[in-house]
């Protein structure tokens, strides 16, 4: 009786606390100590804030992810089929930077599907969905595009259609403190 | 032979197996956005045809609004916006296009193609009836 119970309760999804990839868990912990970067040039533009939500309903907003690190943000879509690889990569090269964050962003319309991609990427990093106005704001006209922003939020760069990994990593070592 | 004939005939108004008289057709759905891409690379609409990307669904209707085909559009490929211009570097001024190919479409003499926004794209039976493709412009 009991074993059928429980297997009803799995069956319908009740009873897990499972992490879902891309959502809360993944949020960065704090910029481990030692660590430490440079500052902007002075010429560089403030980065939009924005408030966005996490692909299991978590509000999450941008300046809170890059206010003592660098953030680079992956404007992706889970219909893309080029998006998933400019995200892994970005993702690998952030993963080789202590301190750094990555926010994935997908369209607000593609919230749902967005689960699945996180799903299948599972890259430890956040995924959250934002309005048309936040891709506006970063003139991501289409995805993918790959923008860093400054401990502090200004935008240092932006690469519509992807980065190369050795140059993302130079950009992320020139931040260096 | 009577009874035999007569099975037939009710498969037939049944819709039962290829009526054969379809029209297959092809579209060619070229998003003018201007965006800047590698040519040849895949794309979706960049911003404002954001709607217009892979697996987005499409209908075709008939010139009176009803529902011929549902479907998921396939990637777009992007294409040199200006070919008399030599652009000189990799990434240049594109239109996203997209190739949709519909077989044995119900024969009318008008079609349409509903996208997820926007006003259907109009189209008569005669630019497809040649086997051509028809393009449709989104600008």
């Amino acid at each position: 009786m009991a074993a059928a119970l429980a297997l009803g309760l799995v069956a319908a999804g009740c009873g897990g606390d499972d992490p879902v990839a891309g959502g809360a868990e993944d949020l960065p912990g704090p910029v481990p100590k030692g660590v430490t970067f440079a500052e902007p040039p002075a010429s560089a533009v403030d980065a939009p804030d924005f408030a966005a939500t996490l692909v299991d309903g978590t509000p999450v907003r941008a300046s809170e992810l890059w206010n003592d690190r660098p953030l680079v943000l992956v404007f992706t879509a889970s219909w893309c089929e080029t998006c998933a690889d400019v995200h892994r990569t970005a993702a690998r090269v952030v993963d080789e930077h202590e301190g750094v964050a990555l926010l994935g962003v997908v369209p607000a319309d593609d919230a749902d599907a967005a689960r699945d991609y996180a799903d299948e990427l599972d890259l430890g990093d956040p995924l959250a969905a934002a309005d048309d106005e936040v891709w506006l704001d970063y003139a991501a006209r289409e995805p993918p595009l790959v923008a860093l922003v400054a401990p502090g939020g200004k935008i240092l760069r932006g690469w519509p259609g992807g980065v190369e990994e050795a140059v993302l990593a130079r950009e992320l070592d020139a931040l260096r403190g | 032979m009577k009874a035999l004939a007569a099975a037939f005939a009710v498969l037939a108004l049944a819709g039962c197996g290829s009526s054969g008289d379809g029209l297959d057709m092809r579209i060619t759905l070229v998003v003018e956005d201007e965006n800047i891409r590698a040519e040849g690379s895949e794309c979706a609409g960049a911003r404002p045809f954001q709607y217009v990307h892979a697996k987005a669904a499409y209908m075709l209707e008939d010139g009176g609004g009803d529902a011929l085909v549902e479907d998921d559009l396939p990637a777009g490929r992007a294409v040199n916006a200006d070919p008399s211009i030599d652009w000189g570097v990799e990434r240049i001024p594109t239109y996203c296009v997209f190739e949709l190919e519909l077989d044995d479409v119900p024969r009318r003499p008008r079609y349409a193609l509903r996208l997820a926004r926007g006003s259907p794209l109009p189209f008569d039976a005669s630019f497809v009836e040649g086997g051509e493709p028809v393009e449709l412009t989104l600008r």
